[in-house]
């Protein structure tokens, strides 16, 4: 996934979820949580059982979820470069009265923020504000952290430090108003978001929006039930890989069809029944449809090439050949009081290498829905 | 995606499989659920967040058994390529089993990672457990968050226990509750740091790493043989029993001797299997260079007394106590201290003073030289040491011997108005990072007393003062290693100070000059040191009756070239051994590997 990618993603995610954005640009989204996104994403459970006991007012976090990093840091900096001399300045010379420094933060708006953020990047502020007097210089940036971007400034910066020192680590943002959230491939918060996609988008049922000018006032469109299954398949051994397929099974006749889901993106899906559709009967149990998808999966999974799993089957066989050899005299030459704790490390190691080697083919279900489509029959 | 859960192994449908040699799983948990939802008309899903979720799947998809997965996901850092090797090596090759033995300083730790994190992208690994030594838990914690993105979590309280990505001390592991909780569990992957200290069957570490249910494991040490070859056999029937056959075998196969192994090529294809051991000495390992000076420190006439009359007091205890030194240890120290500061010499004075009998002549000699410390108005080294900061005007971290000493240096830095904050052994681990924290910040300069303490990493900084000389050249090397490591990207500048007219200056001399001290290899040079207190003494006792008995300053000289001398023989029969086929030589993964001798002061370990 590139940026543009994860922008569009996270776009589509925050709109599903009815939350306000705030302020976005092609590299980032500042955006007030929706209850539903802010039960997903915050992990606040604490937070959230109270809501619902005493039933007042959630109030939801807003986040900077920056999809493009390098864009939108050129972005600020940008800004700063405008209206930050005075807060650089205030940094470079320190000696100057503290009132410099936090008029330069105030009106320096971003600009010091920036800083901050860099020299939290970089750990520390950093070897270059070293020729700074002690004590100008914290106040200057602890009124950088009041400004808009949010970022942390020296206060916040050395509660966040005293945090990771306990903790070894604390996700960025955990304290800061508004917590700042890169989002690249492999990200936490992309994960999170990937997750709760996946928890949010089980099970659907939707009827295809038959086109209007075709239409008869009159007439009534049949429209037939479909099963649409996105099953994932991995071939899995110590080693990995996997298939993403997206049967359908027609609930009245019994087709099947693959690449189903790309065939309903070309739909226009309503979740009510539209006017002048009527859907007719299945004939088939989803427990029988899933049957039906499960022989389609094999008889695809038959034509594949399994030298894999012979490698891995043969790796297995060997381990537990070596295993055996090493083990079987260790437990025949154990003493009694021995003997049982060696025969019981023996059959634990066997299973850690079935577990590890034993070849499989996992197919998982990402979700499933059932979708009446006047198009397919 | 999960791996098929113990409980449910072996009880997917039989006979019905796309292909004999796998098994089948078709996961139908979802039927039920459709059709309860289809039953009741509700509640319904999302249409965008249904389309989301499939996108997300094609996006994590692992398209590959082969290509690592995980460095797309890496865009904080970019791993070096042998690290990248290993863990191609360990996926593809071992199965996710192995001893990862580089030496020091070649980043086992991001070697760990990037297979752990590549295991998690292919959903292989959801749950792990990472072992080390106390003092490595939040570093470990850091380095998995920020370079990788793993959410680990740092053991503290007994519910952490259950997060999926732990980093705890072997040491509370082992202990009663939290060990019966971790055996009831299984682990997709188990890491142990500094796994030579499994090397002994018998201990409870040992036994305890073997039981936990563990399906990948990768265990990481610089020195995978520190003794004998029963603990190699040790360390990989743990990983994988039966690997170098049974104990007996082994020791027909593959000893000669305690510490000399046969068969060495079937060794070797043994051990590679499950062993990967990287050597700076393999080239594509870029460091940068070490930068040596030696600072030459002239002692004010009121020093330079007092230098004298220690001198002259601790060889006349030396004499009167018939030459023992084993009783002089603390006087050495002595006459080690009034190199370093005043302040060192009156701490051990006053402690001397406190424990000599009221009525003993050592009184007054004591007090005599206590009277000489207080002619002394100026540090002279300290001064020097001033000089040297304000000239680089960069990041600097100063090393001395003697907590004093870095008291006095952290006084006297703060009245120049430089910010100084102080290192050593004895702080708590919150204390230890505070203090890092504040020279990666804003403080300056370090002054710390400790090197040894594995896990300081200190690459932003790449000045380095040695204030005193430790008398014991590998502490001289780890102080240099805490700073010239992976990751720096500056060379590294070393400043020695060192007092003309004074041990020191020899000290120097046979570190420097004499043993190259600073070109060597942190493994060549345990090597040499191990040789030399096999054959006679240790180096620094052996300083110590140099320093005694020499007659002045040309005997010392004398004896210092001499020492030099054997040092450097002692090198040469390392590498001849290595090159004729010794222990370590016949197997590259266990060898320790000198360096040429063409390197000037500028050096590349």
């Amino acid at each position: 996934m590139n940026a543009k990618q994860i922008h569009r993603f996270v776009e589509r995610y925050l709109d599903a979820t009815g939350c306000a954005i705030l302020e976005k640009s092609p590299a980032h989204f500042k955006v007030k949580l929706s209850p539903a996104a802010d039960r997903e994403l915050t992990n606040r459970p604490y937070y959230w059982s109270f809501v619902d006991r005493t039933g007042v007012e959630p109030e939801t976090m807003t986040l900077l979820l920056v999809t493009d990093p390098a864009k939108y840091d050129a972005m600020t900096t940008g800004v700063k470069a405008g209206g930050g001399g005075d807060g650089q300045a205030a940094q470079a010379g320190g000696s100057g009265p503290a009132a410099d420094g936090r008029q330069a933060a105030q009106t320096g708006g971003s600009g010091p923020a920036a800083d901050g953020r860099q020299a939290a990047q970089t750990g520390g502020s950093g070897p270059a504000s070293q020729a700074v007097p002690p004590g100008a210089r914290p106040e200057a940036q602890a009124d950088g952290a009041g400004s808009p971007a949010g970022a942390p400034g020296a206060a916040e910066q050395a509660g966040m430090a005293a945090l990771s020192r306990s903790f070894g680590f604390v996700p960025a943002g955990i304290g800061a108003r508004v917590p700042r959230d890169d989002l690249y491939f492999g990200s936490r918060r992309l994960e999170q978001l990937f997750a709760a996609a996946r928890r949010g988008g089980r099970f659907v049922c939707l009827f295809q929006q038959p086109d209007e000018r075709a239409l008869h006032p009159y007439d009534s469109l049949p429209c037939t039930p479909w099963l649409g299954v996105n099953v994932k398949v991995g071939f899995v051994c110590d080693m990995k890989r996997e298939e993403l397929h997206a049967f359908g099974v027609s609930l009245a006749t019994g087709a099947v069809v693959e690449g189903f889901f790309d065939r309903l993106q070309g739909m226009k899906l309503t979740p009510r029944l539209p006017a002048n559709v009527h859907v007719t009967g299945a004939s088939l149990s989803l427990k029988k449809a899933a049957d039906l998808i499960e022989q389609a999966l094999m008889r695809k999974l038959k034509a594949y090439d399994y030298g894999w799993a012979a490698a891995a089957n043969g790796r297995l066989k060997e381990e537990l050949a070596q295993l055996a050899h090493y083990y079987e005299p260790l437990v025949e030459s154990a003493g009694e009081g021995e003997k049982e704790s060696i025969a019981a490390q023996y059959e634990a190691r066997k299973e850690e290498i079935r577990w590890q080697l034993a070849p499989r083919v996992v197919a998982e279900v990402v979700n499933a829905g059932l979708f009446h489509l006047t198009g397919l029959a | 995606m999960h791996p098929i859960p113990r409980a449910d192994r072996g009880a997917g449908g039989a006979g019905k499989s796309p292909h004999s040699s796998v098994e089948f799983v078709f996961d139908r948990s979802w039927v039920d659920e459709l059709a309860e939802r289809a039953a009741r008309n509700g509640p319904w899903d999302d249409w965008t967040l249904f389309a989301l979720a499939v996108e997300a799947e094609r996006a994590k998809l692992v398209t590959s058994f082969d290509e690592l997965q995980s460095l797309r996901c890496l865009p904080a850092f970019e791993p070096m390529p042998h690290q990248i090797a290993t863990a191609r090596k360990v996926l593809r090759e071992m199965g996710g089993r192995a001893i990862l033995a580089d030496e020091v300083g070649l980043g086992k730790t991001i070697e760990a990672g990037l297979i752990l994190k590549e295991y998690i992208v292919r959903g292989l690994v959801r749950r792990a457990l990472i072992l080390v030594p106390a003092s490595l838990v939040l570093q470990w914690v850091r380095e998995l968050n920020q370079k990788f993105g793993i959410p680990a979590t740092a053991q503290k309280k007994a519910h952490t226990w259950h997060a999926d990505f732990v980093v705890a001390s072997i040491d509370t592991a082992k202990r009663e509750p939290h060990r019966e909780l971790l055996l009831s569990r299984d682990y997709d992957m188990l890491i142990v740091d500094e796994a030579h200290k499994l090397k002994n069957r018998k201990t409870s570490n040992y036994q305890f790493i073997q039981q936990l249910r563990k399906k990948y494991c990768l265990l990481l040490t610089a020195t995978p043989v520190q003794n004998d070859m029963d603990e190699l056999f040790n360390l990989i029937t743990l990983l994988k029993p039966g690997q170098l056959g049974g104990q007996s075998e082994f020791v027909a196969n593959f000893v000669a001797d305690k510490r000399l192994p046969k068969n060495e090529d079937r060794l070797q294809e043994a051990l590679s299997a499950v062993m990967i051991r990287n050597r700076r000495s393999d080239g594509g390992i870029a460091f940068t260079k070490r930068i040596v000076r030696n600072i030459e420190v002239k002692l004010s006439p009121e020093e330079k007394a007092l230098y004298d009359a220690v001198t002259g007091f601790v060889r006349e205890r030396y004499d009167e106590s018939g030459r023992d030194l084993a009783s002089m240890l603390s006087l050495v120290t002595l006459q080690r201290e009034v190199c370093s500061s005043r302040d060192a010499v009156f701490v051990t004075l006053f402690n001397l003073f406190k424990k000599t009998a009221e009525d003993s002549p050592m009184r007054a000699k004591i007090w005599e030289l206590v009277e000489f410390i207080r002619r002394i108005r100026a540090n002279s080294k300290a001064e020097k040491a001033l000089e040297l900061i304000r000239e680089t005007g960069d990041k600097t971290i100063v090393f001395t011997e003697y907590r004093a000493t870095q008291e006095y240096l952290l006084q006297f830095l703060k009245q120049h108005g430089i910010h100084a904050v102080p290192y050593r052994g004895g702080m708590n681990r919150g204390k230890k990072d505070w203090m890092m924290d504040l020279f990666r910040g804003r403080a300056q300069v370090l002054v710390a007393t400790e090197a040894g303490g594995e896990g300081i990493n200190l690459q932003f900084c790449h000045h380095m003062i040695n204030f005193d000389l430790p008398w014991n050249p590998m502490r001289v090397e780890q102080r240099i290693g805490r700073v010239h490591r992976l990751g720096q990207t500056n060379d590294v500048k070393i400043y020695n100070l060192y007092t003309t007219g004074t041990i020191e200056e020899h000290i120097v001399r046979l570190l420097h000059e004499k043993i190259n001290l600073f070109e060597m290899v942190v493994g060549e040079l345990d090597d040499i040191l191990e040789r030399l207190e096999r054959e006679e003494q240790p180096l620094e006792q052996r300083l110590a009756r140099l320093v005694l008995e020499a007659k002045g300053d040309a005997d010392i000289r004398r004896g210092i070239d001499a020492l030099g001398r054997s040092i450097n023989r002692l090198r040469a029969d390392a590498k001849r051994t290595a090159s004729a086929g010794g222990p370590e030589a016949a197997l590259p993964v266990l060898s320790v590997v000198p360096d040429g001798p063409d390197a000037a002061a500028e050096v590349r370990p």
